[in-house]
């Protein structure tokens, strides 16, 4: 079952993740259209790669958009929860380790501590994300379950992993929990509204080039966006 | 009944139609046939599959349904923060049902969907700046108001404002003689006042070629004279085209995509026939989106650019005081507090709001200029944007929207507020006569005439002194 679940198992996830996302990403842009979307995709290459480097950049950062500053609270939801799915995982020394040992390489990983606490804030973030999602009624008439869905699909490789790290003695149920967990969600990935993994960069950078070339980005100091 | 007489999916083609239309007071039998169009399921969905491309579908999919829209939205925010107003929710319960049921929607649903795309929502497109995936539900909205006109579910004055266009490509009844002869009175009326003072229509090869808002010519030809007076002053060659001078767009507002392409084709035929190195356009949000910002697309130019260079009158203010075309006398500046109205549609859809605030340090003595917040970028629309203006169904919805623009003036403490744009100045007008807060509101025009300085060789003669 193990071995199953981190030989082919793991690669079809993984195989599914790859080629979905690039699947969706082509089909974005393939559905690009500059006259329905009314944005010069073909012209002025540099104000269009400047607007959209600029958009993506200012929302990355933290803080870095007038909303993200205009919701604090939220927006430290918003890293916290982020950093937890894709800052930890990808420098979690167990997840290092099991690279090098298959592929013999390997990069710097977090100090246990830290990715404990990143992973337990990811945790209390998503909590807190679920919770606005009910208290708030602006949030509220918005929510379906399909962002319930995506939210447990998130969260439960992120608690199955801190439990299994910390389970004193044997019994791997709660590895191999996290193992069938952290699969659904790479699977869900491309197919849900988690594709935003890579379609956020795609709008973002599209906004960016709409503004960045056709609304004002050309005139004045440039709308940041 | 599958279409009546007044409300059909017929767009507006011919003067008769259109007086038949207007003739219908207030709308009350179209409104009333409305309750009676049925939806043409099939066109609907034929039309989505054709125009519903990835940026708008992946918007729809990848909305975190996180409503950091909610605050950034005018009408959520004066409404008393009622949840149906957050934009995301707008959106999706409109366009998004009809994706999701493949176009399989009765009447009383678009009947609700028009109400939301012209009621709630005036594409300002303030919300897409604080939304964390860029998602533009004010440019979403004018997708569904394109699908709605399609089906017959537009509201009437709009329907006639298309019709306009297709008719005469006007927002108005004005035909080429009745604006050449306007422009030839104008011209004579400002004889004694201004010798020399011309209007010159059709001049070929000229520097400008000035654009305008067809009620200019209809209602305030004034306006008009101003536009002259101060290209005279400034000294530039400029030309008005005998057709092809209007700028504006109701069937933009409308989303009558193909009256919106005639239009902007007619002024695009001016500007290559006359050859101006480049256009001005008058003192008008929506028209410069439609003619500069959006007319490019549905003319079928892929550079996104007019046939020559275009500016907002703002522009040309902005150059003509830097370069000392005009030049303003100190003494005549604003000396009491005025504010500024940011119109969306050039400010936030053009990027002129520094331009804007540099025409501001010529003509308001320092001090006096007290800025609404929020503001530039960032402003609320008038409450009057994207057609809601002139929508008598929808006026009690209108009149709660200007409360915003109230309360942002008020806290200014202002007296003047400036507004270089036909629709917020509207917008203001209303406000001051539904609320009464005992403000002034102006153009652009009409302040730069008080204070500028007129060089001496355009001054009239005196007659005396010539004997
Ligand atoms: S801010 Fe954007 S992602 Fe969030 S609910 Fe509004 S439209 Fe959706
Ligand atoms: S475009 Fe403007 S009016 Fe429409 S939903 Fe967004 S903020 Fe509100
Ligand atoms: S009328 Fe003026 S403020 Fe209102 S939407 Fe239009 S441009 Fe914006």
């Amino acid at each position: 079952m193990y071995a199953f679940l981190t030989g082919p198992m793991l690669w079809l996830s993984f195989a599914i993740f790859v080629i979905g996302c690039a699947w969706r990403v082509v089909k974005y842009v393939k559905g690009l259209s500059w006259q329905l979307d009314r944005v010069p995709y073909g012209y002025y290459r540099e104000l269009a790669w400047k607007g959209a480097l600029k958009s993506i950049f200012h929302w990355i950062t933290p803080y870095g958009s007038r909303s993200w500053r205009f919701k604090p609270l939220y927006a430290a939801a918003f890293f916290l929860l982020h950093i937890g799915l894709v800052i930890v995982p990808l420098f979690l020394f167990a997840h290092v380790m099991l690279v090098s040992e298959r592929f013999g390489i390997s990069w710097p990983t977090l100090p246990a501590g830290l990715a404990d606490a990143l992973t337990i804030l990811a945790l209390a973030a998503g909590a807190f994300i679920l919770l606005r999602r009910f208290a708030l009624p602006e949030v509220r008439i918005i929510t379906t379950p399909h962002d319930l869905w995506i939210m447990a699909i998130s969260l439960a490789p992120l608690l199955t992993g801190f439990v299994a790290a910390h389970q004193a003695g044997e019994g791997n149920g709660w590895l191999l929990a996290h193992i069938v967990t952290g699969e659904i969600w790479l699977v869900a990935i491309p197919f849900t509204k988690l594709s935003h993994v890579v379609l956020f960069f795609c709008s973002r950078a599209q906004i960016g080039v709409d503004f960045g070339v056709k609304r004002g980005g050309q005139r004045g100091r440039g709308i940041v966006w | 009944m599958p279409e009546g007489i007044y409300c059909n999916k017929t767009p507006i083609t011919t003067e008769e139609a259109l007086k038949a239309l207007l003739s219908d007071t207030r709308g009350t039998k179209y409104y009333a046939e409305m309750e009676q169009l049925e939806v043409d399921r099939e066109k609907l969905w034929a039309t989505i599959q054709k125009t519903f491309k990835s940026r708008m579908q992946t918007w729809l999919d990848v909305c975190a349904r996180c409503g950091l829209c909610a605050d950034s939205c005018f009408l959520y925010l004066v409404n008393d923060r009622n949840p149906e107003q957050v934009p995301s929710y707008k959106i999706h319960s409109t366009l998004g049902e009809i994706i999701k049921r493949k176009g399989d929607v009765d009447g009383a649903f678009m009947r609700h969907a028009m109400e939301v795309a012209w009621s709630r929502c005036t594409c300002c497109n303030r919300c897409a700046q604080f939304c964390p995936h860029g998602i533009d539900i004010g440019v979403m909205m004018g997708y569904t108001r394109g699908l709605l006109y399609s089906q017959g579910f537009v509201p009437w004055e709009l329907k006639i404002g298309a019709g306009m266009h297709r008719v005469y490509r006007a927002q108005m009844d004005v035909t080429t003689e009745d604006w050449v002869e306007t422009c030839e009175w104008m011209a004579e009326e400002q004889q004694d006042d201004w010798p020399g003072l011309e209007i010159p229509v059709d001049k070929e090869d000229a520097d400008i070629m000035y654009t305008c808002n067809a009620r200019e010519p209809k209602h305030y030809p004034e306006d008009l004279a101003e536009a002259a007076i101060l290209f005279h002053i400034a000294g530039e060659n400029w030309t008005v085209p005998s057709e092809g001078w209007e700028q504006t767009s109701l069937s933009m507002f409308a989303g009558d995509w193909e009256a919106c392409k005639l239009q902007v084709q007619t002024v695009y035929a001016a500007i290559e026939r006359l050859r101006p190195k480049r256009v001005v356009g008058t003192e008008c949000g929506h028209a410069h989106r439609a003619t500069v910002v959006e007319g490019p697309y549905w003319a079928g130019r892929p550079d996104g650019q007019p046939p020559a260079p275009y500016i907002h009158y703002v522009q040309w203010v902005a150059e003509a005081l830097r370069e000392g075309k005009l030049k303003i006398d100190p003494a005549k500046r604003i000396k009491q507090p005025v504010t500024y109205q940011d119109s969306c549609n050039y400010i936030r859809n053009w990027g002129l709001a520094e331009t804007a605030r540099e025409i501001l340090s010529y003509i308001v003595e320092p001090g006096y200029l007290v800025e609404m917040t929020p503001n530039k970028e960032y402003n609320y629309c008038c409450g009057g944007g994207g057609g809601f203006n002139g929508i008598g169904k929808f006026r009690p919805m209108r009149n709660k929207a200007l409360l915003t623009k109230r309360d942002q003036i008020l806290a200014t403490g202002a007296k003047l507020v400036i507004a270089p744009c036909h629709n917020c100045w509207d917008a203001i007008r209303d406000l001051e006569e539904e609320y009464h807060i005992h403000i002034d509101w102006s153009f652009l025009k009409p302040l730069l005439l008080k204070m500028v300085i007129v060089p001496e060789h355009l001054l009239p003669k005196d007659e005396d002194s010539e004997e």
